[in-house]
Parts: C-alpha cells; sequence; structure tokens
C-alpha cells in the first residue's frame, strides 16, 4: 500500500466511524438542574385525582416518580371508594401508557388517516364547525360519555356558540328501567343510592352491583359492610334472583336460577305475600287494593312454575324477606335482560316502599352521575336522524357507538356520509374513530384538569398527575377554541377549572382552591335535598306496566349479553392487565367464549371448547363454548366488551362481540335497551378451540383449601375436632416460635426480630373480583404474557383468585386469593442449591433473583404453586415501561419470582421509622393487594405484636391455614367463609 | 491349533480396532449431525429462554430431568457388571465388563449435560460450586441438587479412574503392535506399562480396590438422584421407597442398555465367541430379577398411596393410571414389569431378536417410568386450581435427539478406537 492509499483509507475510515456511531440520544426523564418543585429523586409524590374509567367516579391519587406515574390508588378521603380501587381503576395507567394511543391528530384522506398537527386539526375543526353553525341552527352535534358539569358545560357552552343545543350523553348502560321505576314509584327522575349497609337483608332482581352496576367499589364496601361476619355472628342475608350468575349472584346466599323476565314475576309473588302478612299500609288503601288484585295471580306456586324457582325457596325467601327488619330491594343489572325489566324494577321499588315505609334503604341526595346519560331510545333516534340528515359536524367524545351498540341504528350510516364531518376526541382507533373523518386526540384524564362528581353533593377534581405524554390538547382547550373571542391554551384549563367551581359556589377562596386540589374534591355533604313528594301508587303509568308483563319464554335458546367486571362495556378492552387477570367466574383469560349449560351442550353433542354457531334472527357469531353452571339450560351468556375493530393490539379480535345479534329495539315504556335476545339456533361449526382458563380443576376435591362454616356452627361456638395429624385435624400452627412442636418439627424455629409480617385473608370478605392481582401487576411490575402463553401455563400472577365450585351444588362458588404464604418451614427453601429463596430475618421469604439459576425446583416442591417463573424475557411495547415501578427489579428470562409482600413498601416503612427513631406501627405498611380491596378482606401486619390486627385475627375461631397439615406453617392465614344453611 | 487361545483373543479384539470401512462413517457421519441438531436447539433455548421447552407451572421439570435420570439410570449397569460382579467372581462378566463401563462413562457425561441444559440460566451455574467470594456466599448444602452435583461428579471421577485403570494392560498391547503416529499416542496412553511382575500386582489391588470404592456408588448415586424427588413434598415423590426403588429401577434399564448395545456390537464385529450367547442370557435372568424388583415397588407405592388414606396421594396415584397419562403409565408398567417376564422362557432368552426388540423395549419403559413420576405429581398435586398439564415441544425433542446421538456418536468412536472388550480379562477366564 502506498502512502496516498493509506491516507485515502485512514481518512474514509474515519469519517465513516464519526458519522455511524451517534451516541445515543439522550433520555432523560428530567433534569436535575432544572427538576419540577415538588420532585425529589426516589420520593413518589401523589395528587388527588378522579377515576374515570367508569360513570362510577370514584376518588383516585395517583403515584408519581421521577415525573411519571406509576401507580393509581383510591383516594382514603374520598366518599364514594374510601381509597379503594376496582381493576379498572388500576388499569387507568395503561392508558395512558397504552402502545396504541394515538399521538398525533389524524385527517381521514381517500379512506385513509393522515397524521396532522394538532393546530392545523384545531384550526380545521373550528372552520368546519363554524360552517356548520353559518348553514342553520343545531348542525353541530355532541356525543359524549358521561362526563362531569364542568366538561358538560364546556360542551354546552361551545354548542351555544355554535347554534346547536344537540348535546347527546351516551352510556352503553344506562339504566332506562330503572329510572323509570325511580320516578313512577319513588318520584325521583334519576338513579338514587342505596344505603346497603345498614340493611339487614337484600333481595336482587339481577342488580350486579359488584361489578358495573351504578358505583362497584361503593357497593362492594357497603355490601360486606352489612352481610360479613363480626365477631361470632352474622346478621345480613342477600338473595339474587337472576337468569346468570353474575360475580354478584355468586356472592349472595342464595342464586335462585329464573328464566329470563321471570324476575318481575317474583317480585309480583312477594308482593302478594307481603301485602297478604298485613304490609303496604303506608301506601294508603287505594294502592293496596290496587296492588292485591293485581297480585292475586302470583301465588308462589304460580310464580315458581313462571320463573324455574322451586317453590321451597320461593318460601324461604318469602320468610326470610318478612322477618327482615331493615330489606333493600334492588332492580335489574346494569344490562337489564329480560323482557320485564322494567316491571323487574316496579317491583323492587314497590316492594322497598311496602316494607320500608320510610325509605331509610334510600339516600335520594346521593344520586348517580350516570343518571345524565339519555335513554337509550333517545340515542337510537338521534343516530336515525343524523342518518337521515347527515349535515354539519359529529363531535365523538369517547362515544364508541359502533362497538356497544347493535348494528341496524343509523349511525354507521350517517358517519359513512361525507357530509357529516366527525371528529374524534378518542385516544384510541376505536370502531367508531375509525370512521372519523378527523382524530383529535385530547388528554386522558390522568392528564387533565376536571371535575367529575359521581354522586350529587360532593365534587371531586381532576388535575395533571403528569405531563401529557403525546403533547394532546386538554378537552376544554379544544371546546373554547370553536369559540370566537376565547384564547385557550396556556392555563386556561386549569383557570377555567377554578372559575367554574367558583361560578357553581363550591369554592370561596383560593386557600379551599388548594385544600381541593389536594384532597382531590370536597366530600362533606352538602344541605340536604328535600325528598321529592312520593307519588300515589293506585293508578298510573307503573300499573300499566305491570299488567302488560308478558311471560317468561319457556323453551326455545335465548341469550344475554353480561357486563364484563373486567372491561366494561370494552372501554377497558386494550389495557393488557384487564385481559390477562381471568374473569373472576370463569377463570377464562383474553377470551370471552360463550357460557353454555352443560345440559344445553350435551344434549347437542357439544363439548367445551366446541366451536358454536350462535344465530339469532339479526345475524351469527361464531365462537368457542364454555361449559358453565352459572346458566340455566338453554340460556347463554357472553360477556360484552371483546370482538372490537380496530382498538389496538390487546383488544381482542377474535372474540366476538354480542350485540351483533341483537336488534336495534327498545322498550316502549322504559326507552331502554334489552340485553337479551332469542336464538334461533346453535349449531356446531365442527371447529375446535382452546379456551385459556387458569383453572386445572373446578372443585376442590374434599381438600382443605377454601373451607366455610355454616352460620349456626359459629353462633353455637362449635370446637374444631381434637387436633391430629391429618388434613382435617392438624391444628393452626403460626408461623412463630410458638407454632413449633418437638413432636412434629425436626428443625427449631426461626428467630425473627420484632417483625414477622403476616396476612389475615377473610374468606367471608373477599368477593373475588380481582382487583387485588391488577393492583399487584401495577405494583410489581409483573409481566403480560399474553394468550398463546397463558395456554401454556405461564401467566406470572403473583396473586390469583382460585373459584372453587362445591361438588353438589356446582352454582354455588367459593373465592380463595391465593398468593405466597411466606410459610415458616418453607418447602422451596432448603431445596434451592443456591439460597435463592431466603427466609428474611422477618419471616418473609425473599426471592433473590440475581442468585437465581432456575432449577424450578422451589415452583416444584411449592404446595400452593405460586411461584412464577420467567420463561421469556417479556415484551412491554413502548411507553409501557414507563409505568414500571421503580423500586422493583424487572426479572430477566430465567429466574423465579413470586409475592414479596409488597417488601419494597416494607423496607420504606422502615426507613421512615428508622428516621423517627420508633416501630414501624400497625397498618404503617399496606401491600398494594391489600390496599385496593374493596370489602377489606385483606389485612397486614406483625404477627409479633400482640396489638397488631392480625394478631387478634389470628384468634378468630374461623381461623385456619391451606392445606396446613405439610406443617408449612403459612403467614397467610385465612378466616373462613361463613355461610347461611337453606 | 498352534496358536494359543491368548493370541487368537488378542487377534479378535484387536481386529475390531482396524481402519473402518465407509459405511461406519457414514454412521458416526449422521450421528454427527444429530449433535448438532441438539447444539443448536439448545443454543436456541439459551438464547430465547427456557419457555422454548413445555415445561410450566404446575410441571416445572420435563424431558431435560427425564433424560437426566434415565442416563444416570442407564450408567448403572456398567458399574454393576465391572465392580459389583468382579468382587463376587463373577466370571461371565469379564467379556461385557469394558463395554459396560464405557457405557457407564458416557451415559453419565450425557446425564451431566442435562442439568445444565435444564438450568434457566445456565451461565449462571458456577453459582452451584462452593468457589470462595467476596460476599461469603455458599452453596446450599442441604438441596438435593447439590446431593446431586456432588454424588454425580465423584460417580463421574470414579468410574473414568476405573474404566482407564482397566484399561492399561491392553492400551500396552495395543502399543506395542502399533506403528507411527498411533503408536506414539498409545506409547502416552498406556502410561508406560510394561507388564512387569510388580506392575501387574499394582495393578490387580487397585483395580479391586476401584472395584470395592465403585460399588458403594452404584447404589448412592441413584439413591441420592432419587432424592430429587423424594425429598420434595409433592405427593407421589414423598416417600422412603424411592431410593432402592431408583436403584433397581436403573439398574434394570442399564442392563437393557448393555443388551441393546452388546448384540449389535457382537455381530458387527464378529465378538460372538467371546460375547457368548450365554452371557447374554446371564443378562437377561438378571433382567428378570431387577424387573420384579421394579415391579413390586409399583404396586407398593400404589398400596403406601391407598394405606395413607390421603386423599392428595390417593388423587395422584389414581390419576396416573386413568388420567391424561394412562398410556404412559401403562406403557411404563408394561414394559418394564411384564414383558421381561418373557425371559423366563429359556426360548425368548437365547435367541438374539427376543433379547433385542425387549431390551428396547425396556428401556422405553424405563424412560416413561421417569416421565410418569416427574410428570405427573406435580401436574395433579395439593392445589386443584393450579393443575394442568406438559407436553414436549420440537425444541425438546431436538436436544433429546442431540444427547443421544452423543451417546452413540462418542460409543461409536470408542469401539473402533479403543478395545470395546478386555483382553486382559478374557484372558482370566479362559485357559491358555
Amino acid at each position: 500500500m502506498d502512502r496516498r492509499t493509506f491516507l485515502k483509507l485512514s481518512g474514509s475510515c474515519a469519517i465513516s466511524i464519526s458519522a455511524g456511531c451517534n451516541s445515543e440520544p439522550a433520555k432523560h426523564l428530567f433534569s436535575m438542574v432544572r427538576a419540577p418543585q415538588d420532585m425529589v429523586a426516589g420520593q413518589p409524590t401523589w395528587y388527588a385525582t378522579t377515576c374515570r374509567e367508569c360513570p362510577a367516579g370514584c376518588g383516585m391519587l395517583a403515584k408519581i416518580r421521577e415525573g411519571r406515574v406509576i401507580k393509581v390508588e383510591g383516594n382514603p378521603l374520598h366518599a364514594i371508594n374510601r381509597g379503594r380501587l376496582c381493576m379498572r381503576g388500576q388499569a387507568t395507567l395503561q392508558g395512558i401508557y397504552n402502545p396504541d394511543r394515538i399521538k398525533t391528530a389524524l385527517l381521514k384522506h381517500n379512506g385513509k388517516f393522515k397524521p396532522i398537527s394538532y393546530a392545523r386539526a384545531l384550526s380545521l375543526l373550528a372552520q368546519r364547525s363554524r360552517q356548520a353553525a353559518d348553514r342553520g341552527p343545531d348542525r353541530v352535534y355532541v356525543l359524549t360519555e358521561s362526563v362531569g358539569e364542568f366538561v358538560h358545560a364546556h360542551f354546552s357552552k361551545t354548542l351555544a356558540a355554535l347554534n346547536s343545543t344537540r348535546l347527546m350523553v351516551f352510556e352503553p348502560f344506562a339504566y332506562e328501567a330503572l329510572k323509570t321505576a325511580n320516578r313512577q314509584i319513588f318520584g325521583l327522575d334519576g338513579l338514587c343510592a342505596y344505603r346497603m349497609q345498614t340493611a339487614d337483608l337484600i333481595v336482587s332482581l339481577g342488580a350486579d352491583f359488584l361489578e358495573t352496576w351504578l358505583s362497584p367499589v361503593e357497593y362492594a364496601r357497603k355490601f360486606k359492610a352489612m352481610h360479613a361476619a363480626r365477631g361470632n355472628a352474622k346478621t345480613g342475608r342477600f338473595f339474587h334472583i337472576g337468569p346468570y350468575r353474575s360475580l354478584t349472584a355468586a356472592n349472595a346466599d342464595r342464586w335462585l336460577a329464573c328464566r329470563p323476565g321471570a324476575e318481575a314475576f317474583v317480585a309480583m309473588g312477594l308482593i302478594r305475600q307481603a301485602l297478604n302478612a298485613g304490609a303496604g299500609g303506608a301506601l294508603g288503601p287505594a294502592a293496596q287494593q290496587t296492588l292485591r288484585e293485581l297480585t292475586a295471580g302470583y301465588r308462589l306456586e304460580k310464580v315458581a312454575a313462571v320463573s324455574g324457582i322451586s317453590t321451597d325457596i320461593l318460601q324461604h325467601l318469602s320468610q326470610v324477606m318478612l322477618a327482615s327488619r331493615r330489606p333493600l330491594f334492588l332492580g335489574t343489572p346494569s344490562a337489564a335482560c329480560g323482557p320485564n325489566a322494567l316491571q323487574a324494577n316496579i317491583g323492587a321499588n314497590l316492594l322497598q316502599r311496602i316494607l320500608d315505609p320510610e325509605l331509610q334503604r334510600i339516600d335520594f341526595n346521593g344520586r348517580h352521575r350516570v343518571e345524565t346519560a339519555h335513554r337509550r331510545s333517545e340515542i337510537y333516534s338521534f343516530c336515525r336522524q343524523l342518518a337521515a340528515d347527515p349535515q354539519g359536524v359529529l363531535l365523538l367524545h369517547n362515544a364508541n357507538l359502533r362497538h356497544c351498540l347493535p348494528p341496524q341504528n343509523g349511525i354507521a350510516r350517517a358517519l359513512a356520509e361525507k357530509t357529516l364531518f366527525t371528529v374524534s376526541f378518542s385516544n384510541f382507533m376505536d370502531a367508531t374513530t375509525r370512521h372519523a373523518d378527523l382524530v383529535l386526540p385530547v388528554r386522558l384524564p390522568l392528564e387533565s384538569w376536571g371535575e367529575y362528581g359521581g354522586k350529587a353533593g360532593l365534587v371531586s377534581t381532576l388535575q395533571p398527575a403528569m405531563p401529557a405524554l403525546t403533547g394532546a390538547p386538554h378537552l376544554v382547550d379544544v371546546l373554547a377554541a370553536l369559540i370566537p373571542d376565547v384564547r385557550p391554551g396556556g392555563r386556561y384549563a386549569r383557570h377555567s377549572l377554578y372559575t367554574h367551581l367558583k361560578h357553581t359556589g363550591v369554592l370561596r377562596n383560593r386557600l379551599q382552591w388548594t385544600q381541593t386540589l389536594q384532597k382531590g374534591g370536597i366530600f362533606q355533604k352538602f344541605a340536604a335535598e328535600d325528598r321529592p313528594p312520593l307519588p300515589e301508587l293506585a293508578e298510573g303509568p307503573h300499573m300499566d306496566a305491570l299488567r302488560a308483563m308478558v311471560p317468561p319464554q319457556a323453551g326455545g335458546l335465548s341469550l344475554i349479553a353480561a357486563p364484563s367486571i373486567r372491561v366494561f362495556d370494552g372501554r377497558g378492552a386494550n389495557r393488557p392487565w384487564l385481559s390477562e387477570i381471568p374473569d373472576p367466574l370463569t377463570k377464562v383469560a383474553w377470551q370471552t367464549p360463550v357460557q353454555v349449560h352443560p345440559a344445553t351442550l350435551a344434549q347437542r353433542g357439544l363439548a367445551q371448547g366446541s366451536v358454536v354457531r350462535v344465530q339469532s334472527e339479526k345475524g351469527v357469531l361464531e365462537t368457542p363454548a364454555y361449559a358453565s353452571h352459572g346458566t340455566i339450560p338453554d340460556v347463554l351468556i357472553m360477556e360484552i366488551g371483546q370482538g372490537h375493530a380496530g382498538f389496538g393490539r390487546y383488544a381482542q379480535k377474535e372474540s366476538v362481540n354480542p350485540f351483533h345479534l341483537f336488534p336495534a329495539r327498545t322498550d316502549a315504556r322504559s326507552g331502554g335497551p334489552a340485553f337479551y335476545t332469542p336464538l334461533t339456533t346453535i349449531k356446531d361449526s365442527g371447529q375446535r378451540a382452546d379456551i385459556v382458563h387458569t383453572d386445572g380443576s373446578r372443585t376442590q376435591h374434599g381438600r382443605q383449601i377454601a373451607l366455610a362454616v355454616p352460620v349456626s356452627d359459629l353462633v353455637e361456638g362449635k370446637r374444631p375436632p381434637a387436633p391430629g395429624l391429618t388434613m382435617e385435624t392438624f391444628p393452626l400452627t403460626l408461623p412463630l416460635p410458638a407454632g413449633y412442636d418437638k413432636k412434629r418439627d425436626f428443625y427449631p424455629a426461626h428467630p425473627h426480630s420484632r417483625y414477622r409480617w403476616s396476612m389475615i385473608v377473610d374468606l367471608d370478605r373477599c368477593i373475588g373480583c380481582g382487583a387485588c392481582a391488577a393492583a399487584c401487576y401495577a405494583e410489581n411490575n409483573l409481566a403480560v404474557v399474553g394468550k398463546a402463553r397463558m395456554l401454556e401455563g405461564r401467566e406470572m400472577s403473583w396473586m390469583r383468585i382460585e373459584r372453587y365450585l362445591d361438588p353438589e351444588h356446582p352454582e354455588r362458588v367459593i373465592f380463595l386469593p391465593m398468593l405466597c404464604q411466606h410459610c415458616d418451614n418453607a418447602p422451596c427453601e432448603p431445596v434451592c442449591p443456591v439460597y435463592a429463596p431466603h427466609h428474611s430475618k422477618e419471616g418473609i421469604n425473599n426471592q433473590i433473583y440475581n442468585r437465581c439459576i432456575g432449577t424450578r425446583f422451589c415452583s416444584q416442591n411449592c404446595p400452593y404453586k405460586v411461584r412464577r417463573f420467567n420463561w421469556f424475557d417479556w415484551q412491554r411495547p413502548d411507553p409501557l415501561p414507563l409505568q414500571l415501578n421503580p423500586d422493583v427489579t424487572v426479572r430477566a428470562k430465567g429466574v423465579m419470582e413470586k409475592c414479596s409482600f409488597c417488601v419494597q413498601r416494607i423496607k420504606d416503612a422502615h426507613d421512615r421509622a428508622k428516621n423517627a427513631k420508633r416501630a414501624v406501627f400497625d397498618g404503617e405498611v399496606t401491600p398494594a393487594c391489600a390496599q385496593t380491596c374493596p370489602t377489606q378482606a385483606l389485612t397486614f401486619g406483625n404477627l409479633m405484636d400482640p396489638h397488631s390486627r392480625v394478631a387478634r385475627l389470628v384468634h378468630n375461631p374461623r381461623a385456619y391455614q391451606v392445606m396446613g397439615y405439610l406443617n408449612t406453617k403459612p403467614a397467610v392465614i385465612y378466616l373462613k367463609k361463613v355461610i347461611w344453611e337453606g | 491349533m498352534p496358536q494359543s487361545a491368548y493370541s487368537k483373543i488378542d487377534r479378535t479384539i484387536l481386529d475390531t480396532l482396524k481402519p473402518a470401512g465407509r459405511s461406519y462413517w457414514i454412521g458416526v457421519g449422521l450421528l454427527g449431525l444429530g449433535v448438532l441438531v441438539g447444539a443448536a436447539c439448545w443454543t436456541y433455548q439459551l438464547l430465547v429462554g427456557i419457555g422454548v421447552g413445555g415445561q410450566n407451572n404446575p410441571v416445572g421439570w420435563g424431558t431435560y430431568l427425564i433424560n437426566f435420570v434415565f442416563w444416570v439410570g442407564i450408567a448403572h449397569s456398567g458399574t454393576l457388571i465391572s465392580a459389583i460382579l468382579h468382587l463376587f467372581r463373577a466370571g461371565w462378566r469379564n467379556p461385557i465388563a469394558r463395554a459396560a463401563e464405557t457405557m457407564t462413562v458416557f451415559a453419565v457425561c450425557t446425564a451431566g449435560l442435562f442439568p445444565f441444559i435444564h438450568l434457566g440460566r445456565a451461565w449462571m451455574v458456577y453459582f452451584m460450586l462452593p468457589v470462595p467470594n467476596q460476599r461469603n456466599l455458599w452453596p446450599n448444602f442441604q438441596s438435593p441438587l447439590m446431593f446431586d452435583v456432588v454424588a454425580i461428579s465423584t460417580y463421574l471421577t470414579v468410574s473414568v479412574m476405573f474404566w482407564y485403570t482397566g484399561m492399561l494392560p491392553d492400551l500396552a498391547i495395543i502399543r506395542d503392535r502399533a506403528a507411527g503416529m498411533r503408536k506414539k499416542i498409545f506409547t502416552v496412553l498406556s502410561l508406560g506399562w510394561t507388564g512387569a511382575h510388580e506392575e501387574w500386582r499394582h495393578y490387580s489391588r487397585a483395580y479391586l480396590f476401584f472395584a470395592a470404592l465403585a460399588t458403594p456408588l452404584v447404589i448412592s448415586v441413584h439413591s441420592v438422584v432419587s432424592w430429587d424427588f423424594a425429598l420434595g413434598i409433592a405427593p407421589g415423590w414423598h416417600t422412603t421407597i424411592f431410593a432402592p426403588y431408583f436403584v433397581a429401577g436403573a439398574i434394570h434399564s442399564g442392563l437393557a442398555m448393555v443388551l441393546t448395545l452388546l448384540i449389535p456390537l457382537r455381530s458387527m464385529f464378529k465378538l460372538k465367541e467371546i460375547i457368548t450367547l450365554r452371557v447374554l442370557e446371564n443378562i437377561a435372568k438378571t433382567i428378570i430379577f431387577t424387573g420384579l424388583i421394579v415391579g413390586f415397588a409399583y404396586g407398593t407405592e400404589f398400596f403406601i398411596a391407598w394405606y395413607s388414606h390421603n386423599s392428595v396421594e390417593t388423587t395422584v396415584f389414581a390419576w396416573r393410571a386413568t388420567g391424561h397419562y394412562s398410556v404412559e403409565f401403562w406403557i411404563m408398567v408394561i414394559c418394564n414389569t411384564t414383558i421381561p417376564l418373557l425371559f423366563f422362557f429359556r426360548k425368548v432368552r437365547t435367541h438374539i431378536i427376543p433379547l433385542f426388540v425387549i431390551s428396547v423395549l425396556i428401556n422405553v419403559g424405563m424412560w416413561f417410568e421417569r416421565f410418569v413420576i416427574i410428570i405427573t405429581s406435580v401436574a395433579r398435586d395439593f392445589i386443584p386450581h393450579a393443575w394442568g398439564l406438559y407436553a414436549p415441544t420440537l425444541v425438546e425433542f431436538g436436544i433429546m435427539l442431540g444427547t443421544f446421538c452423543l451417546f452413540f456418536f462418542a460409543f461409536a468412536l470408542f469401539v473402533k478406537h479403543l478395545p470395546s472388550v478386555s483382553m486382559t480379562e478374557m484372558k482370566e477366564v479362559t485357559a491358555p
């Protein structure tokens, strides 16, 4: 090589190296030089806000670390949820960090979306709406989900400026039948709240108040307040009447399975019994007389024949009801099914007025915000009008009509018209947004200023917990931009919220404003409104409705679309946690198969996993069948919420949307839809599909796992059998030196110093809702593995709810939260060759991830099978990793993991205690699961502190340990469920 | 016959070391290819994660551990034949001792691979070694897996030394007759053996001591392997019968593998006069005995499960016989306990073909025995909600193929390059 070539070569090398090797772009989340005021690296900051995952409006605290939200928890001050959240609330985070979130505005051009800037989208929207407004009145339409007064006022103001009044509030579950019944019987045009905690008997005609009904977290708490065992007594009873076993029905003392539409007949029968027993004096003689005449035909035998419930059980229910001093009657589910939904609600309300003349169980002031939603009949007529005259601008705010409504309602036609300029404010490409002309994503609730009082009489604020991730504008900014002379942007949203609260008389000064934001709202009751006068019941539309009751279909197939505790109406379907956590009752994850009674399947030569063709007048769907005892024969159940068109990678497309089988019809009296339709056939398609269910067995095979005790045994204080060594007689062996006995134990007890952490799980309080599991996913960076991996048995949940059916009565259910038992004599510890499972001096069974080499012996030897192995490096598409909790290691492939009792929270408490030179006090540490449990079924604490709650609860006669006879001495101690016999 | 019987032995055996034909090398090449397939599968598994196999929760151990126990079992008979039968002065073991020992060495090596393959983080395996480190972390000697490390490595060391010691005089014979490069290699390998009287005296002492040292290992190694399970608490594992049951099963499978290897060997290398039918018949008779022990163990397990009145225990055993893996269970029962009984018939045990077929069937049966033990117990253990099933994946089959090929590959190379029958020991039982 000559000198020149050498120089040429070295020159080009130097250039290519310097050009090719850019350093990584800076990825700092924050700058230590200019850190936000309240940010200390390593310290969380909490902001109070409001959950907007459903219309209930629970208070929420967002935990911020280094400038991003990593966890949400219930706001303990909030009047609705008192610090608890359901699994949908926990999954709020996966909305903001969703990898399929739309990051820019999109304009449709020749059928395809093209990204445009927010500014351009805004000016386009302003221009089009101005044009529409100029063309005449009512040319701009708003279709929104249920929103708070603040946003509602903004919508109205903008519409007014645009010469329009067409503001429609759409909620798929709008409680039309309940609203109508409330108006007719209580004289209240809306949705009252229920003082469930004061009742001693609840009779629900299907109301699924533990899942989606009105305000599930609130009612779950109130339900357990009346229903859970206290000391050695249990007074509350709960009867659930309905064609399928919802989670609520599974938590009832008795589930009375009836034909769809027969609930109203049961109500009539009960009214007759009550009147015959001399109740109902407060109604007045005329009303009593008419009711007596009306219900004369509803002898219990006849009701039994119509409904399919046995006369004995009805008789029993009637006796319990008449003996009850404080009964509460609830109406139909959120998705009212059956032909007599209105009548069932009227029946429930009538019973309330007959047996609770003062209506003490009814809270007329705390009205649920979802009452502002328009009736389905109004939505349909709006859609039809729009389809008939598709002119102007339609603004869609999280109203996914194409998913939540049966087809043939006109909206599809309207959206397809070019003359109607449709703008969607959604952050996700859902079925409706796909058909919009302009997608203008606005900030999600965790990034916004706002107000949403889930119940009347309280103010619940929203504030941005973190900077907007996508640069999207506030909804109120967008709306204000459509009004001439208003300059949004900057601090407009915050300021307008302040002005709104001030104008409505809630705030008096700026100090109060700051306090309100800090607390998340104003929760003390305003002056109680007067109760509306009770209507006279002798005659009226309710009587006409009751006279027009149709007998339920006997024989013939029908389908019920049931709301999902996991994804509500489908809005949660793109949150991977919600699909990964199995349904509480079917234990099916990711899918929503059609649930069919085993007898119905057997009749047709089908089995679980057969793909069936379900056909109604309106359409046909192919879906796998799930054999379920949670329904009556011939009634098929399908969960609402999957089968999306679009909506990102996590929404399940292969599952089907049951609404495709439904007609777009509403009840003439209530204007509500029926989430129920007769079917013409179900046929075998010849294919088979794998059902992703996480339960290996539906029953507990007579083992000492999830135990129950009858109320009478509890009251009598029946002693357990004499201690022995068998599964049935093994005594409670506490994970303390006291639990060791030379006769049983070879090794001495662990010397714990000051602390021995322990958890008490009250099965009588656990409703199986799965909020704990979701909280655990969020807190502990659990991986989502997806459908295929779950089929292989590789889910990573640290906390699972085991659901066991009674082998003799498969309709009876017991739930058992299963997590690492932190055994004192842990079988996992001695078998590891490298001491990766390690017994800490506070009794926690620590898993040392970087010591683990992956022999999996610990998992093989764990009798509770709570250890989870990282079979792969799990995927978290960007920006989901931003949600990861920096206090918890993200586990790499090849290591074992499991519940740590949220050891990071224990460490944190220790740090605080050490700084203050004191011991960690009882209640200072709460693991994520216990923190969110709506019914307070989980109690965590130090067993060595004799005054701690756990130390007191282990002396409860209901205390036992799962598979205690293995002498593992678990630190998770269960309290037996208390059941009513008969 | 001018030629002495001794030189005939030498010639017959040294003939096996003559340069091989094309078919041999094709066979070896195919086996080598199989090894590469296995290596590729393992590499893929290391890169992607152990999840490419079929293990899951609750069945955390799959074919890797099945094959581990299977090969450790195979490794047993070599030492049994060469050491225990040597101590008992059973002369019929002399023709087969070398092959059996070689089988032991290669089987232990193959078995030793599986714990590595099976690890979630194979690259961290050195955590199991008691290496001094600044954090004072020490392996957990309470863990049966640590027992395994100790037992298997001891067994490998002792059996390699035993094997090599026994081979020394033979290596010297080859050295004496070889030329060129080969001579140099065997000069080194034979460690300067001259055949002096003193050397013979030391040699036979050493061999006897090794035999005595190896004998307890035959019992201990598989007992230790059985404790991997017996010290666990899963139903069907936690039982005191496991150690003798595993040892009997190991010898059962080892003897069958000896038959599987020797029958082709003696016909391929014309060793019929040395490895006589009587030798094979004696192995077959021993198999009847071990088969009966194994059958008794199966029966005892079921009896104890029933006798315990423990529902967890009875469920597992009832499920083994009737549940999802009942086919595997009945393959195990029939191949291991029923079919060996055919050896009671003289005609069966003195015919090459039935001997070979039955030996292969026993190997299959013993593989499924390990399958049934390792899979079914955890698939149906304490918490019914967590029950699950397991099925091996293609990657696992690939690795399994690779390791089987590795064993036969090594064995094929051995028979062509080292004396597969001990000339020295043959001479001990032959009249000059």
